[in-house]
């Protein structure tokens, strides 16, 4: 009895999982700037409500993909894929934050939320309740005290609650985020991380993170996407993060298995890097003549 | 306001000192032909008789300057936008901006005349060229080097339509457009100037020419004096319309 249960037990999680619908997906997906190869071959399935890390060294075509997911420039060959329909332009159904400049300077932190707002509700909303509505987004990120100010008044910090909470009201089921809190102090970084993880977790929101920090992307993943050093930038592995759901920084922090998985993940990383450098030292006698 | 006399006392003493100067050179010694450089006093005197005269001719200046402006800023802002964010319309036209926005305007004069029923149509027509093409430009230039992030932004959340042009493009350009505007502004009176001299009555560069026939040079000193106030004033005005325009740029976080 005992195993027949631990058995079914078993089968009903592997169905969930199986149930949670891909949302986002990338088919050997290329990309080329000019002559130069950035992404190579990329296959990847976002699930329904999953946080998803980028992680890599600078150049390995993390952010690319990124923009390609948000339809912002076009795979050279091979499709995305959107609620299984090919993306060929910017989707209704993203919201993107991007590392600094989500918000437009010559607009109020709300003026910005409006703007986006209204291109959505503009047939039902009236402008007084939109208005509303920001001020309330705005509030949810704890900048119920500049809503009038504008981007230049606010610190990186503040500037990029206000990006995230456009994004939110926004109301897509994805969220793709390209280095948000790469510019931060590391106080404020630990404050918004939380923000995000809570978004996901009470808001149901998939998230899709691009980082090249490794205990960010452990605290926030539940699936970190390793990216080689490129060009071309390939993913190398993607690695399923073994630690629970609400997770408690510090006492994830001072676990064994955290410094562990830590080791692993940056051994995976740096492995990439160091046969890049081996490779490029290898090249340098034969391109010097 | 201290501040300000702080910071201008050295430039004070070194306007003072050159009125004293010419009131000293001119008044005292005969180093200066008298007709030419009139003592201080009488470009006083002729500044006060003169008075009315240079008020209307301000007036009727205003009356050319104005509507050509208007009509540049319009024309050139609209059309700046078209080319600036139609690249296959811009590389078509972009050899005939290249060719006719060097040329002086004051070269069309001929034309404007035999063309334009009025004097004063034909040189609201002048100054408008010469307004134009820095506007036009410069908004062109404005909407191309709008940064590649504000493009981005604005296509994720899908902005459109008249939003698009008045919250993202101008304001992005904005810049550019007020760099234009500027150069336009100082043209303009260059322009105003020289269109002045053919037919018109009254205004502020015809007052000079005016006064210069008749060899009153006192009074085409005091023409010349009101003449570069009123411009200082205009331009001082301009700036800072566009500082205020332009707030966002130099905004600081607490």
């Amino acid at each position: 009895m005992v195993r027949l249960l631990d058995y079914s037990v078993e089968k009903e999680e592997q169905l969930e999982k199986l149930e949670a619908a891909t949302k986002l997906e990338a088919k050997s997906v290329s990309f080329h700037y000019g002559e130069t190869e950035i992404l190579k071959d990329i296959h990847l399935e976002v699930k329904e409500g999953e946080f998803i890390v980028f992680m890599g060294p600078s150049g390995s075509g993390k952010s690319t993909l990124l923009r390609l997911l948000a339809g912002l420039s076009q795979p050279r060959s091979g499709e995305i894929r959107l609620n299984h329909q090919r993306l060929s332009g910017v989707s209704e159904e993203l919201a993107v934050v991007f590392q600094d400049y989500s918000l437009f300077p010559w607009l109020t932190a709300q003026e910005n939320l409006v703007l986006a707002l209204k291109q959505k509700l503009k047939k039902t909303k009236t402008k007084k309740e939109i208005q509303q509505l920001a001020e309330e987004y705005l509030q949810l990120v704890q900048l119920g005290h500049a809503v009038k100010k504008y981007p230049g008044e606010l610190s990186g910090g503040m500037r990029q609650r206000a990006a995230i909470a456009r994004a939110l009201s926004l109301g897509t089921e994805i969220i793709l985020m390209d280095e948000p809190f790469g510019a931060l102090d590391p106080l404020t970084r630990i404050q918004l991380q939380e923000l995000v993880v809570a978004i996901n977790w009470e808001q149901k929101r998939t998230i899709v993170f691009v980082t090249h920090d490794a205990e960010e992307a452990i605290f926030l993943a539940d699936r970190i996407v390793m990216f080689s050093p490129g060009p071309p930038g390939i993913i190398v592995e993607t690695i399923d993060v073994p630690f629970s759901k609400p997770r408690n920084r510090k006492q994830l922090f001072d676990s064994k298995e955290y410094i562990e998985f830590r080791d692993y993940l940056l051994g995976v990383m740096n492995k990439g890097v160091l046969e890049r450098l081996n490779q490029s030292q290898q090249l340098l006698p034969g391109e010097g003549i | 306001m201290a501040n300000f006399f702080k910071r201008y006392s050295i430039t004070a003493v070194i306007a003072f000192l050159l009125v004293a100067a010419w009131v000293i050179i001119t008044t005292y010694s005969t180093l200066l032909n008298p007709v030419i450089f009139p003592p201080a006093l009488d470009i006083v005197k002729a500044f006060i008789s003169a008075v009315g005269e240079l008020i209307q001719g301000f007036f009727s200046s205003m009356g050319l300057l104005i509507p050509a402006l208007a009509g540049a800023l319009v024309t050139g802002i609209g059309g700046g936008l078209y080319f600036g964010l139609h690249e296959k319309g811009r590389a078509i036209f972009s050899p005939f901006f290249h060719t006719f926005s060097p040329l002086p305007p004051t070269l069309f004069i001929p034309y404007a005349i035999a063309l334009l029923p009025t004097f004063k149509s034909a040189s609201i027509a002048i100054l408008f060229i010469g307004a134009f093409w820095p506007i036009f430009l410069g908004t062109i230039q404005g909407v191309i080097l709008i940064e590649k992030h504000y493009w981005d932004n604005a296509k994720t959340i899908g902005v459109r339509g008249k939003d698009f042009i008045w919250k993202i493009v101008l304001p992005a350009s904005a810049p550019h457009i007020l760099s234009g505007t500027g150069t336009a502004l100082t043209l303009s009176f260059i322009v105003l100037m020289m269109a002045e001299m053919f037919g018109a009555q009254s205004g502020m560069g015809h007052f000079i020419v005016y006064y210069t026939d008749f060899s009153q040079y006192d009074y085409v000193l005091a023409g010349l004096i009101f003449n570069s106030i009123i411009i200082l004033m205009i331009i001082i005005l301009f700036e800072k319309v566009k500082k205020r325009m332009l707030f966002w740029m130099n905004l600081k976080s607490e």
